[in-house]
Protein backbone atom coordinates (compact mmCIF):
# COMPACT_ATOMS: atom_id res chain seq x y z
CA UNK A 1 0.00 0.00 0.00
CA UNK A 2 1.41 3.04 -1.47
CA UNK A 3 1.42 6.45 0.05
CA UNK A 4 2.67 10.00 -0.68
CA UNK A 5 5.24 11.22 1.17
CA UNK A 6 3.72 14.67 0.98
CA UNK A 7 0.50 12.93 2.94
CA UNK A 8 3.36 11.01 5.59
CA UNK A 9 4.78 14.64 6.16
CA UNK A 10 1.71 16.60 6.93
CA UNK A 11 0.15 14.15 9.81
CA UNK A 12 4.17 14.15 11.04
CA UNK A 13 3.76 18.42 11.08
CA UNK A 14 0.52 18.19 12.43
CA UNK A 15 1.28 15.86 15.61
CA UNK A 16 5.03 17.50 16.00
CA UNK A 17 3.18 21.13 16.07
CA UNK A 18 0.75 20.29 18.69
CA UNK A 19 3.54 18.38 20.40
CA UNK A 20 5.50 21.29 20.54
CA UNK A 21 3.46 24.14 21.38
CA UNK A 22 1.69 22.17 23.86
CA UNK A 23 4.75 20.54 26.20
CA UNK A 24 7.47 22.70 24.98
CA UNK A 25 6.46 26.10 24.45
CA UNK A 26 3.92 26.86 26.68
CA UNK A 27 3.59 23.83 28.98
CA UNK A 28 1.52 26.24 31.77
CA UNK A 29 -0.51 27.88 29.16
CA UNK A 30 -2.71 25.63 26.85
CA UNK A 31 -4.47 29.06 26.22
CA UNK A 32 -2.05 30.75 24.62
CA UNK A 33 -1.08 27.68 22.71
CA UNK A 34 -3.95 27.10 21.17
CA UNK A 35 -4.52 30.52 19.87
CA UNK A 36 -0.70 30.20 18.59
CA UNK A 37 -1.77 26.89 16.87
CA UNK A 38 -4.83 28.59 15.64
CA UNK A 39 -3.45 31.34 13.78
CA UNK A 40 -1.07 29.77 12.16
CA UNK A 41 -4.20 28.07 10.81
CA UNK A 42 -5.85 31.15 9.93
CA UNK A 43 -2.62 31.86 7.89
CA UNK A 44 -2.60 28.86 6.03
CA UNK A 45 -6.63 28.88 5.54
CA UNK A 46 -6.20 32.52 4.10
CA UNK A 47 -3.94 31.79 1.17
CA UNK A 48 -5.62 28.07 0.71
CA UNK A 49 -8.78 29.54 0.10
CA UNK A 50 -7.14 32.19 -2.54
CA UNK A 51 -5.79 29.11 -4.09
CA UNK A 52 -8.97 27.22 -4.86
CA UNK A 53 -11.16 30.24 -5.73
CA UNK A 54 -8.80 31.50 -8.71
CA UNK A 55 -11.42 30.50 -10.93
CA UNK A 56 -14.42 31.09 -9.03
CA UNK A 57 -16.95 34.33 -9.44
CA UNK A 58 -17.98 35.54 -5.70
CA UNK A 59 -20.15 33.93 -3.30
CA UNK A 60 -23.57 35.50 -2.96
CA UNK A 61 -24.12 35.03 0.60
CA UNK A 62 -22.93 33.21 3.76
CA UNK A 63 -24.07 29.86 2.94
CA UNK A 64 -22.93 29.70 -0.25
CA UNK A 65 -19.28 30.02 1.49
CA UNK A 66 -20.11 27.90 3.84
CA UNK A 67 -20.92 24.99 1.55
CA UNK A 68 -18.26 25.87 -0.23
CA UNK A 69 -15.70 25.16 2.53
CA UNK A 70 -17.87 21.51 3.28
CA UNK A 71 -17.61 20.60 -0.39
CA UNK A 72 -14.97 21.73 -2.57
CA UNK A 73 -12.24 23.15 0.56
CA UNK A 74 -12.26 20.31 2.73
CA UNK A 75 -12.18 17.82 -0.74
CA UNK A 76 -8.83 19.53 -1.76
CA UNK A 77 -7.42 19.89 2.01
CA UNK A 78 -8.47 16.17 3.58
CA UNK A 79 -9.79 14.61 0.37
CA UNK A 80 -13.57 13.89 1.60
CA UNK A 81 -16.02 16.26 1.98
CA UNK A 82 -17.89 17.18 5.27
CA UNK A 83 -20.53 14.82 6.11
CA UNK A 84 -23.00 16.96 7.54
CA UNK A 85 -24.09 20.21 7.98
CA UNK A 86 -26.60 21.61 10.23
CA UNK A 87 -27.69 25.60 10.75
CA UNK A 88 -30.32 27.65 13.17
CA UNK A 89 -30.37 30.15 10.35
CA UNK A 90 -29.19 32.96 12.53
CA UNK A 91 -25.21 32.67 12.24
CA UNK A 92 -24.74 29.42 13.54
CA UNK A 93 -23.69 26.43 11.42
CA UNK A 94 -22.22 23.15 12.73
CA UNK A 95 -20.15 20.99 10.28
CA UNK A 96 -19.85 17.50 11.18
CA UNK A 97 -17.04 15.26 9.88
CA UNK A 98 -17.88 11.25 10.77
CA UNK A 99 -14.18 10.79 9.94
CA UNK A 100 -11.62 13.37 10.30
CA UNK A 101 -8.43 12.43 8.97
CA UNK A 102 -5.98 13.72 11.35
CA UNK A 103 -7.98 11.89 14.12
CA UNK A 104 -8.32 8.25 12.99
CA UNK A 105 -5.11 7.09 13.99
CA UNK A 106 -5.92 8.12 17.81
CA UNK A 107 -6.14 6.09 20.04
CA UNK A 108 -4.81 5.05 23.75
CA UNK A 109 -3.74 2.02 25.13
CA UNK A 110 -5.99 -0.76 25.98
CA UNK A 111 -7.00 -1.45 29.07
CA UNK A 112 -5.21 -4.07 31.29
CA UNK A 113 -7.04 -7.36 31.43
CA UNK A 114 -10.63 -6.34 34.23
CA UNK A 115 -13.53 -8.33 34.35
CA UNK A 116 -16.73 -7.63 32.34
CA UNK A 117 -18.62 -4.97 34.84
CA UNK A 118 -15.14 -2.99 35.22
CA UNK A 119 -14.58 -2.88 31.34
CA UNK A 120 -17.50 -0.51 30.64
CA UNK A 121 -16.53 2.27 33.21
CA UNK A 122 -13.24 2.35 32.25
CA UNK A 123 -14.29 2.19 28.62
CA UNK A 124 -15.93 5.21 29.16
CA UNK A 125 -13.41 7.21 31.33
CA UNK A 126 -10.97 5.93 28.24
CA UNK A 127 -12.81 7.86 25.73
CA UNK A 128 -13.50 10.52 28.08
CA UNK A 129 -10.02 11.31 28.03
CA UNK A 130 -9.41 10.80 24.58
CA UNK A 131 -11.79 13.09 23.58
CA UNK A 132 -9.78 15.36 25.81
CA UNK A 133 -6.83 14.77 24.18
CA UNK A 134 -7.82 15.01 20.92
CA UNK A 135 -9.13 18.32 21.17
CA UNK A 136 -5.60 20.18 20.82
CA UNK A 137 -5.46 18.25 17.39
CA UNK A 138 -8.59 20.57 16.01
CA UNK A 139 -6.90 23.99 16.97
CA UNK A 140 -5.17 23.88 13.41
CA UNK A 141 -8.45 22.94 11.39
CA UNK A 142 -10.39 25.26 13.04
CA UNK A 143 -7.94 28.30 12.04
CA UNK A 144 -7.84 26.98 8.41
CA UNK A 145 -11.63 27.34 8.41
CA UNK A 146 -11.92 30.80 10.26
CA UNK A 147 -8.74 31.76 7.34
CA UNK A 148 -10.68 30.32 4.77
CA UNK A 149 -14.68 32.36 5.98
CA UNK A 150 -12.48 35.43 6.46
CA UNK A 151 -10.90 36.05 2.90
CA UNK A 152 -14.59 35.19 1.61
CA UNK A 153 -15.54 38.15 3.64
CA UNK A 154 -17.67 36.21 5.88
CA UNK A 155 -16.30 37.08 9.83
CA UNK A 156 -16.49 34.54 12.34
CA UNK A 157 -15.18 32.30 15.37
CA UNK A 158 -14.71 28.80 15.35
CA UNK A 159 -14.48 26.14 17.58
CA UNK A 160 -14.56 22.23 17.61
CA UNK A 161 -15.53 19.28 19.95
CA UNK A 162 -14.84 16.05 19.71
CA UNK A 163 -17.82 13.48 20.70
CA UNK A 164 -16.83 10.07 19.46
CA UNK A 165 -13.22 9.55 17.74
CA UNK A 166 -12.76 9.66 14.62
CA UNK A 167 -15.76 12.15 14.11
CA UNK A 168 -15.44 15.38 15.30
CA UNK A 169 -17.62 18.75 14.84
CA UNK A 170 -16.78 22.17 13.99
CA UNK A 171 -18.94 24.97 15.00
CA UNK A 172 -19.08 28.31 12.96
CA UNK A 173 -20.25 31.50 14.79
CA UNK A 174 -20.99 34.05 12.10
CA UNK A 175 -20.09 37.92 13.90
CA UNK A 176 -22.04 40.86 12.78
CA UNK B 1 0.75 -6.51 27.49
CA UNK B 2 -2.13 -8.41 26.42
CA UNK B 3 -3.76 -11.29 27.88
CA UNK B 4 -5.21 -13.51 25.03
CA UNK B 5 -8.81 -13.57 24.85
CA UNK B 6 -8.71 -17.72 23.82
CA UNK B 7 -12.43 -17.69 23.35
CA UNK B 8 -12.35 -14.90 20.86
CA UNK B 9 -9.76 -15.56 18.34
CA UNK B 10 -10.62 -18.61 16.19
CA UNK B 11 -9.52 -21.65 15.76
CA UNK B 12 -8.27 -20.92 12.21
CA UNK B 13 -5.51 -18.79 13.20
CA UNK B 14 -2.11 -20.60 13.19
CA UNK B 15 -0.64 -17.59 14.93
CA UNK B 16 1.27 -18.18 18.99
CA UNK B 17 2.53 -14.93 19.93
CA UNK B 18 4.60 -11.92 18.79
CA UNK B 19 7.45 -9.74 19.67
CA UNK B 20 9.06 -6.37 18.54
CA UNK B 21 12.34 -5.24 20.17
CA UNK B 22 13.75 -1.85 19.61
CA UNK B 23 17.37 -1.53 19.12
CA UNK B 24 18.33 -1.16 22.66
CA UNK B 25 16.67 -4.84 23.40
CA UNK B 26 13.38 -2.65 25.16
CA UNK B 27 10.39 -5.32 24.46
CA UNK B 28 8.05 -2.72 22.42
CA UNK B 29 5.48 -5.02 22.24
CA UNK B 30 4.26 -8.84 23.69
CA UNK B 31 1.61 -9.79 21.93
CA UNK B 32 0.23 -13.97 22.26
CA UNK B 33 -2.68 -16.22 20.79
CA UNK B 34 -1.93 -19.22 21.63
CA UNK B 35 0.71 -20.07 24.37
CA UNK B 36 -0.56 -22.58 26.77
CA UNK B 37 2.99 -23.61 28.15
CA UNK B 38 5.53 -20.91 29.17
CA UNK B 39 8.44 -21.54 31.17
CA UNK B 40 10.13 -18.56 31.99
CA UNK B 41 8.77 -14.81 33.55
CA UNK B 42 7.82 -12.36 31.01
CA UNK B 43 11.33 -10.26 31.26
CA UNK B 44 13.18 -13.49 31.29
CA UNK B 45 11.24 -14.32 28.37
CA UNK B 46 11.99 -11.46 26.14
CA UNK B 47 15.30 -11.03 27.39
CA UNK B 48 16.09 -14.30 25.57
CA UNK B 49 14.34 -13.89 22.88
CA UNK B 50 16.30 -10.99 22.50
CA UNK B 51 19.80 -12.45 23.44
CA UNK B 52 19.08 -14.96 20.69
CA UNK B 53 17.96 -12.99 17.88
CA UNK B 54 21.61 -11.05 18.20
CA UNK B 55 23.66 -14.40 18.59
CA UNK B 56 21.68 -15.70 15.44
CA UNK B 57 22.36 -12.32 13.57
CA UNK B 58 25.89 -12.36 14.32
CA UNK B 59 26.29 -15.65 13.70
CA UNK B 60 24.48 -16.25 10.68
CA UNK B 61 26.94 -13.32 9.52
CA UNK B 62 30.14 -15.08 10.31
CA UNK B 63 29.04 -18.38 8.51
CA UNK B 64 28.26 -16.54 5.10
CA UNK B 65 29.97 -18.03 2.49
CA UNK B 66 29.64 -15.58 -0.40
CA UNK B 67 28.88 -11.96 1.49
CA UNK B 68 32.36 -10.54 3.13
CA UNK B 69 30.91 -7.94 5.64
CA UNK B 70 32.40 -8.75 9.09
CA UNK B 71 29.08 -8.27 10.60
CA UNK B 72 29.08 -5.42 12.70
CA UNK B 73 27.73 -5.52 16.38
CA UNK B 74 24.19 -4.10 16.32
CA UNK B 75 24.50 -1.82 13.78
CA UNK B 76 20.95 -2.19 11.78
CA UNK B 77 21.37 -2.55 7.65
CA UNK B 78 19.28 -1.62 4.98
CA UNK B 79 16.68 -4.57 3.70
CA UNK B 80 18.73 -7.09 1.53
CA UNK B 81 22.28 -5.98 2.37
CA UNK B 82 24.41 -7.63 5.06
CA UNK B 83 23.45 -11.41 6.12
CA UNK B 84 20.08 -12.17 8.58
CA UNK B 85 18.65 -15.03 9.50
CA UNK B 86 14.90 -14.65 8.26
CA UNK B 87 13.61 -18.07 10.07
CA UNK B 88 14.04 -21.43 11.77
CA UNK B 89 11.38 -23.73 11.96
CA UNK B 90 10.72 -27.00 14.86
CA UNK B 91 8.58 -29.96 14.90
CA UNK B 92 6.07 -27.70 17.12
CA UNK B 93 6.66 -24.18 15.88
CA UNK B 94 8.12 -21.72 13.33
CA UNK B 95 9.46 -18.63 14.08
CA UNK B 96 10.13 -15.94 12.11
CA UNK B 97 12.23 -12.45 12.02
CA UNK B 98 12.36 -9.28 10.52
CA UNK B 99 14.86 -5.91 11.16
CA UNK B 100 13.93 -2.73 9.75
CA UNK B 101 16.75 -0.16 9.00
CA UNK B 102 15.57 1.57 11.92
CA UNK B 103 16.92 -1.39 14.08
CA UNK B 104 12.96 -2.54 15.11
CA UNK B 105 13.24 -6.23 14.88
CA UNK B 106 9.76 -7.94 14.82
CA UNK B 107 9.50 -11.62 15.84
CA UNK B 108 6.72 -13.99 14.75
CA UNK B 109 6.02 -17.26 16.52
CA UNK B 110 3.74 -19.51 14.21
CA UNK B 111 2.51 -22.90 13.62
CA UNK B 112 5.05 -24.75 11.89
CA UNK B 113 2.78 -25.27 8.91
CA UNK B 114 3.15 -21.92 8.11
CA UNK B 115 3.99 -20.61 4.39
CA UNK B 116 6.89 -17.86 4.70
CA UNK B 117 6.00 -15.09 6.62
CA UNK B 118 8.40 -12.23 5.40
CA UNK B 119 5.56 -10.09 2.78
CA UNK B 120 3.70 -11.11 6.42
CA UNK B 121 6.06 -9.33 8.48
CA UNK B 122 6.52 -6.39 6.22
CA UNK B 123 2.94 -5.69 5.99
CA UNK B 124 2.54 -5.47 10.17
CA UNK B 125 5.47 -3.21 10.21
CA UNK B 126 4.68 -1.01 7.24
CA UNK B 127 0.71 -0.66 7.36
CA UNK B 128 0.04 -1.40 11.13
CA UNK B 129 2.84 -0.33 13.30
CA UNK B 130 3.78 3.27 11.29
CA UNK B 131 0.05 3.51 10.49
CA UNK B 132 -1.12 2.99 14.17
CA UNK B 133 1.84 3.54 16.51
CA UNK B 134 3.98 5.62 15.00
CA UNK B 135 1.52 8.52 13.57
CA UNK B 136 -0.34 7.59 16.82
CA UNK B 137 -0.10 11.35 18.72
CA UNK B 138 -0.26 10.07 22.04
CA UNK B 139 2.87 7.31 21.72
CA UNK B 140 6.08 8.66 22.58
CA UNK B 141 8.82 6.77 20.59
CA UNK B 142 10.61 4.17 22.06
CA UNK B 143 8.17 2.65 25.11
CA UNK B 144 6.40 0.17 25.33
CA UNK B 145 3.00 0.18 24.13
CA UNK B 146 -0.40 -1.53 23.68
CA UNK B 147 -2.61 0.83 21.80
CA UNK B 148 -5.83 -0.42 21.42
CA UNK B 149 -6.25 0.41 17.13
CA UNK B 150 -2.37 -1.45 16.92
CA UNK B 151 -4.52 -4.45 18.74
CA UNK B 152 -7.38 -4.76 16.91
CA UNK B 153 -5.52 -4.11 13.50
CA UNK B 154 -3.27 -6.65 14.17
CA UNK B 155 -5.74 -9.28 14.63
CA UNK B 156 -7.98 -8.59 11.93
CA UNK B 157 -4.31 -8.97 9.87
CA UNK B 158 -3.37 -12.18 11.25
CA UNK B 159 -6.93 -13.62 10.73
CA UNK B 160 -5.94 -13.86 6.93
CA UNK B 161 -3.26 -15.23 7.11
CA UNK B 162 -2.32 -19.14 6.39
Amino acid sequence: MAREVAESCIDSINLELVHTYATRLHPTKPELAARRIEAIGFQVGLQLAERYTKERPRFGDHLEAIKFICKDFWAEVFKKQIDNLKTNHRGVFVLQDNRFRWLTRFSLDAPTSGNGTSSSEANQANSARASQAAGQYLYFPCGLIRGALTNFGVPCAVSAEVSALPACSFIVRIKG
Amino acid sequence: MLQAPGGAVGSSTRMRCMYMFNRQGVCLHYHVWLRPVSVLSRQEDQKLMFGLLFSLKLFTAKMDPVGGSKGQLGAAQLQGQGCSFHSFQTNTYKLSFMETPTGLKIVLVTDSKMSDLREALKYIYSNIYVEYVVKNPLYTPDTPFKCELFNQNLDNYVKTLS
